[in-house]
């Protein structure tokens, strides 16, 4: 199985505890034996690398400097996100099996890939804009919100890390709980879940 | 062979009309499909206007544009393309990949345009119509320096850039750094067609409309934003009024429009001075042909397609000396030409056409025919199909084909 995970942090640039999670969710993967790919942002440490375990990371940095905020920042790094992906893709014959992305950053990449080459994704909603923003509701958490509902409608599944969030998932954007899987971080046993999931969305098994 | 596939980014095509790449868009499809070129596209919606249609063997697919509210211009562009790059992609695909050639104008499609460039690796063509540093006169603010790189970067993914006049195309080589080489010149062109209608007898009554028998016309069409420079009009209102009795009519909207109408009330000339507001096509044409006088008293002007459109219409025009004015127009033969952001010269140059009879027929005559020979959509289309033709070719020899 190939698996690309998308996340906007992975070390060594760490902006909350996404990175360390992701970067051991893909150590475990590769030990596992699944072909792991992580596209990634650094702001100047470009192009591809290999860990010494053997994860594949593609990072990208965005084209256009100058920005106003963070979602001009991210909207305009997605289509780099898609040239990286799409350049696994076409290297490896097609045979890209899942795309796992991470919070709503690269959920725009993540649909359009999906329409364009059939690739499936699950979205792991790390946090939420409703959380996050203590409820405002300006234009600028609209756009986000509106941002984190595509990924959720587009999504073969969801994963979140507790039942808490899964409810809120339900409560706010009326997810149904069968798509949403609850995998909580422990350091043993996550894996095999989420390798479930992974195997469930790469054989198209999932309902939606 | 199967026949030439393209598929075409825009964010306005008709009904949708903001600026000049609707009509660009829709003139430039419908002439390329006459040809044989298959075309497709896609644009933003517009309220009545269907999500899916077949307009002059073009079809159209509009999509759902992001009508939150959004924190300013540039972050609606953006989530609108968002939507515009998922339509798209999955139009793409339902095609089976048969697209040829990706067609995007101008920044505010450019991550929709380069997105699918790599998703579906197809050539990326770009036309400029205009840039953030020429319609701000400089990049003064992170707002406009985020869309001028955008802009660059477009440039950067795209195969080749089109610009409509040798000007932009100096103006685009400096701005973004670009190799000679992928740049390219096409005109931009008029629908001739709409202007021949004989309609000397209504067109009288129209005109009563919108000014006194003894009044001359003086039109003014386009965007009230300083670039345009209405506001050197308006200044020259007065001095052309010291010689010829007329009546300025200023068509279209624009975040100037309070303040210049302001001006005018202070002047005592708002019995002198029309704004319209925005027309609908066919009152524009009326309009333009009833006008005794078009100026374009543009600062800034890639192409200046409203002096083509005068000259089509028959309408003598006086033009700012600046860019893509300066190459359609030859002074004292199709036109004339004033000094750039210069009330005195402008007004010189309205009397000078209001007060010769004689010399204001003779330049309209040959501006028609210029019109008539050079800026045809047919001949533009063929110029347009020859650059997709170049690049396929170019592109059959690399990696991704």
């Amino acid at each position: 199985m190939r698996v690309i995970i998308f996340s906007w942090e992975y070390p060594p640039r760490v902006v909350g505890q996404l990175a360390h999670y992701v970067k051991e969710l893909a150590t475990q993967l590769t030990k596992n034996k699944i072909e792991t790919h992580v596209v990634t942002y650094h702001d100047y440490l470009i192009g591809e690398s290999i860990e010494p375990d053997g994860t594949k990371i593609f990072r990208v940095t965005n084209p256009v400097r100058t920005h106003i905020g963070v979602l001009t920042w991210v909207l305009t790094l997605n289509q780099e996100v898609e040239r990286a992906t799409a350049e696994i893709y076409y290297r490896t014959d097609g045979k890209v099996d899942l795309i796992d992305a991470h919070d709503w950053h690269f959920i725009p990449a993540a649909v359009t890939l999906k329409k364009a080459l059939g690739i499936p994704f699950i979205y792991s909603v790390e946090s939420l804009e409703e959380h996050r923003s203590h409820g405002a509701n300006s234009p600028f958490n609209m756009a986000i919100k509106s941002i984190e509902w595509l990924g959720m409608y587009e999504a073969k599944k969801l994963i979140v890390k507790s039942k808490l969030m899964q409810d809120e998932v339900f409560r706010i954007y009326k997810v149904p709980l069968e798509k949403i899987d609850v995998v909580q971080p422990k350091p043993q046993g996550e894996l095999n879940n989420i390798l479930e999931i992974y195997c469930a969305v790469a054989r198209g098994e999932t309902t939606q | 062979m199967r026949d030439l596939t393209v598929m075409m980014l825009t964010w306005e095509f008709p009904p949708r009309i903001i600026g000049g790449i609707s009509p660009h868009v829709y003139n430039l499809s419908r002439s390329l499909a006459k040809m044989g070129v298959k075309v497709y596209v896609v644009t933003c919606d517009f309220p009545g206007a269907s999500q899916h249609e077949v307009l002059d063997g073009v079809e159209v697919f509009r999509v759902d544009s992001y009508k939150n509210p959004s924190p300013d211009f540039a972050t609606w562009v953006y989530l609108m393309n968002v939507n515009m790059q998922k339509e798209a992609a999955a139009l793409v695909k339902s095609l089976g990949g048969k697209v040829d050639v990706l067609h995007a104008h101008d920044w505010l499609v450019a991550n929709a345009g380069i997105g699918l460039k790599h998703v579906f690796r197809k050539p990326l063509l770009a036309t400029i119509h205009s840039t953030e540093i020429g319609r701000r006169n400089g990049i003064h603010f992170d707002y406009e320096r985020m869309i001028h790189e955008t802009e660059a970067w477009l440039t950067y993914e795209a195969w080749k850039v089109i610009c409509c006049s040798d000007y932009m195309i100096s103006h685009v080589k400096w701005a973004f750094g670009l190799p000679e080489d992928k740049l390219v010149m096409v005109p931009n062109g008029v629908n001739l067609d709409v202007y021949l209608k004989n309609e000397a007898e209504s067109l009288r009554q129209f005109r009563n409309k919108f000014a006194l028998p003894e009044e001359k016309i003086v039109l003014f069409v386009g965007r009230l934003v300083y670039e345009k420079g209405v506001h050197v009009l308006v200044n020259a209102v007065p001095k052309v009024l010291e010689k010829v009795n007329a009546k300025f009519i200023i068509v279209g909207n624009g975040y100037m429009k309070e303040q210049l109408s302001d001006l005018i009330r202070t002047m005592g000339l708002s019995h002198k001075v029309l704004f319209t507001g925005f027309l609908d096509d066919e009152t524009l044409r009326k309009l333009q042909k009833c006008a005794d006088v078009s100026v374009v008293p543009s600062l800034f002007e890639p192409f200046g397609i409203v002096a083509l459109e005068a000259m089509a219409a028959k309408s003598p025009v006086v033009v700012s000396d600046t860019g893509g004015l300066s190459e359609i127009v030859e002074h004292d033969v199709d036109g004339v030409k004033v000094y750039v952001n210069n009330p005195e010269s402008l007004a010189w140059g309205i009397i000078k056409v209001l007060t010769d009879e004689k010399y204001a027929h003779w330049i309209s005559a040959n501006a028609f025919k210029k019109v008539r020979e050079n800026y045809n959509w047919n001949e533009i289309a063929n110029q347009t199909k020859s650059v997709y033709e170049v690049v396929l070719g170019e592109y059959s020899k690399s990696a991704w084909a």
